[in-house]
């Protein structure tokens, strides 16, 4: 045998082929399938924001046309004027928040945890409402809510409505066209956006975590206090935003099943548009609205130290 | 220590599982575990022994049988009640917690305060004093498992269950763990019971080895006498490899037993035979691979007398360094496997050569010839 000193040819490669000049074009793809987005949000986002901007310090009538004269007191007096529905709508809002929340965990935690085979059934149960025209929806809670129907009927037999007329939420012996309804009329429409949320955090934690938190002497609700909990919080503070913010400014729930004591914020800017044709204090308070809440969530994101979780 | 002390036994009473789709996972077993061993369980994957695991750990519940710490009967309560902890496989280590959380969580449900004193020193027996604050994603897949081991640790459970630990390791760690965890289990003297499919990591770090196949602990021993005395195939295929010739019982001489096989005579200890042996009935007959000895046939009149031998042709041959192994054809075995130390290599040994393989009697092992022949044989490729 010859020594070996040489290696094995190599496999004879493939005849080479021209390599087709490389395109430019490339490095600009990017910004060409941003495109549609940046356009989409400069007409729908940016050009109405200048424009109601714009509108907010304009003075004038409708006769006489609207001229910029930058009359910021415009929002001073917006607000003086308006600031109970500002409070109305922020406590409306929060209070629709919770109860989401005090419904909306046990379900998700419910679709996450336990259901089973039952998981996609429930979770078409909770998107169903989707179906129907969220007008419908509102103006199905009226019959539901009618004073001769049988919710008030059982609630006053059971006397609760004692209790929430001592609260301040019902008077006399309805629920209609008072606080408790509007509440409960956002609670249920936007119910979906808290579970939502909730539930795909919830479904992401590892079980293992759960069985590790028991071999480490911490009791069912502990482990729920220290481990799970924590670990849905991305999914509590995304469900409250979804909920909170359209709520806030919300004015179809306050118009169907309220009354004119417990108009919001959103009825006001509505009529100020539709009916006493105001643009400039009607843009203002948009502004004054979009602001309080921008705040509001900043806070609140910074509070509950979501950037933190992984 | 005190010897006496057997708070630590680990006792599983005819505890058994089946799941609610009929699913036998673990067949009724009793078992014990003795305080302070080190004890694997080693199988394939789905041979019931994370299943066993789990119902020591709590998380399982048996469908029958129970489970004893000392004298005291477990089997009902749950996980938080258990003076066990779990090493879980891929940690489970809580990613919202630091570090020091993780491994004070176990304490703190406990209702112990001062925790700082026994976290930072856990911390530094697994040598992670430094990343006390960071959190686990922030860690290698080696910290990460240290973290895990001193999260259980530090509760000083009676028992420490580890499962698949360092499955998710790669080689050269994983080598470097086993050795680390035996180092931690000597130093803190508790029952460590490890769940592994990797028979070389339970016989680096387990006194004791039970090998389970389909929901039943095949045997039970010290990883050598396991190794050296399997008393079924599935045992002898499954811990290393072993060569299975199929024999009929000659005679009788003393304590030995004369063996025919195509043509040739075999001797074996019978106290090495685990099967009933009646003059004309079969046996398989094993012997490992690194026992035998390679001669070529034209030296065969060198060979010592009163050794096995078989004849063969070499089929294959590969180097690997430390050793060559051989494959060879031989009549009463089609892929005889020889190991040979490489330390006087005869170039005459070549793929084609006849040869003369031999080995001491006393090397020689007995199994029932009424069994599989070729049980778990390819299941460890599967399961790792």
């Amino acid at each position: 045998m010859s020594t070996l000193t040489e290696a094995p040819p190599p496999l004879a490669p493939n005849a080479p082929e021209e390599k087709p000049p490389r395109k430019k074009r490339g490095r600009w793809t990017p910004y060409w399938l941003l495109l549609p987005g940046i356009l989409w949000l400069i007409v729908f986002f940016a050009l109405p924001m200048i424009y109601q901007g714009s509108t907010s310090i304009q003075t004038g009538s409708l006769e006489d046309g609207y001229k910029v004269t930058w009359h910021f007191a415009t929002y001073w007096d917006a607000l003086s004027e308006y600031w109970p529905q500002f409070l109305r709508s922020v406590f409306y809002a929060a209070a629709a928040t919770i109860l989401c929340l005090l419904l909306g965990y046990p379900l998700a935690y419910l679709i996450a945890f336990r259901a089973g085979r039952w998981r996609n059934l429930i979770m078409i149960l909770v998107i169903a409402p989707f179906f129907t025209s969220f007008l419908i929806r509102t103006l199905a809670w009226k019959t539901i809510l009618a004073d001769s129907g049988p919710v008030v009927g059982a609630l006053n037999t059971l006397h609760v409505l004692d209790v929430t007329n001592w609260l301040g939420w019902t008077s006399g012996d309805r629920v209609l066209a008072t606080p408790l309804a509007v509440v409960c009329g956002l609670t249920y429409n936007f119910l979906p956006f808290m579970v939502l949320p909730l539930y795909t955090s919830l479904e992401r934690i590892d079980g293992r975590l759960h069985e590790a938190a028991g071999d480490l002497y911490a009791k069912p609700f502990t482990t729920f206090r220290k481990v799970t909990f924590p670990l849905s919080m991305p999914g509590v503070v995304s469900g409250t935003l979804l909920t909170f913010i359209p709520a806030a400014g919300d004015y179809v729930n306050a118009e169907l099943l309220g009354s004119t004591d417990t108009r919001m914020i959103g009825n006001v800017i509505q009529t100020q548009f539709l009916r006493i044709l105001d643009y400039p204090t009607a843009a203002a308070l948009s502004f004054i609205l979009m602001a309080a809440i921008l705040a509001m969530v900043t806070i609140y994101i910074r509070k509950s130290g979501t950037e933190d979780l992984v | 220590m005190n010897t006496k002390d057997n708070s630590g036994d680990v006792r599983l009473s005819g505890i058994s599982k089946t799941y609610d789709n009929g699913f036998t996972a673990v067949q009724p077993l009793d078992l014990t575990v003795p305080q302070g061993s080190f004890f694997a369980l080693l199988g394939a994957s789905g041979c019931g022994k994370t299943t066993t695991l789990r119902m020591i750990a709590g998380l399982e519940e048996p469908s029958s049988g129970t489970v004893f710490l000392g004298d005291q009967e477990v089997g009902h309560l749950p996980p938080y009640k258990r003076p066990v902890n779990t090493v879980f496989q891929s940690y489970a280590l809580f990613p919202h917690l630091d570090i020091f959380e993780n491994v004070a969580f176990g304490l703190r449900r406990r209702g112990i305060k001062s925790v700082k004193q026994q976290v930072v020193d856990m911390l530094d027996l697994v040598q992670l004093g430094e990343q006390a604050r960071k959190k686990p994603h922030q860690l290698s897949g080696g910290q990460q498992q240290r973290v895990a081991v001193a999260r259980a640790l530090i509760n000083h459970p009676k028992v420490l269950l580890l499962d698949e630990p360092l499955g998710a390791l790669d080689l050269k760690l994983r080598r470097q763990m086993q050795l680390e965890l035996k180092r931690i289990q000597t130093e803190v003297g508790i029952t460590f019971i490890h769940v592994t499919h990797d028979q070389e990591e339970a016989m680096t770090m387990a006194d004791t080895v039970a090998v389970m196949n389909a929901g039943r602990v095949e045997q039970l021993g010290s990883p050598a006498d396991l190794y050296e005395n399997p008393n079924t195939t599935f045992v002898a295929n499954f811990l290393g490899t072993s060569n299975l010739i199929e024999a009929e019982v000659d005679s009788k001489s003393g304590d030995e037993i004369i063996l025919k096989a195509g043509g040739g005579k075999l001797v074996l200890p019978e106290a090495r035979c685990s099967a009933p042996t009646t003059t004309g009935g079969k046996v398989l007959v094993g012997v490992r691979p690194e026992k035998i000895t390679l001669t070529h046939a034209d030296d065969a009149g060198e060979i010592p007398a009163g050794r096995n031998r078989i004849t063969g042709k070499i089929a294959d041959s590969s180097f690997i360094g430390v050793s060559t192994q051989y494959v060879i054809d031989s009549p009463v075995c089609p892929e005889f496997e020889v190991y040979a130390q490489n330390i006087d290599r005869d170039s005459r040994l070549r793929p084609g050569a006849d040869v003369v393989l031999h080995w001491n009697p006393a090397h020689t092992f007995g199994l029932d010839a009424a069994q599989d022949i070729d049980a778990g044989v390819d299941l460890e490729e599967e399961a790792a």
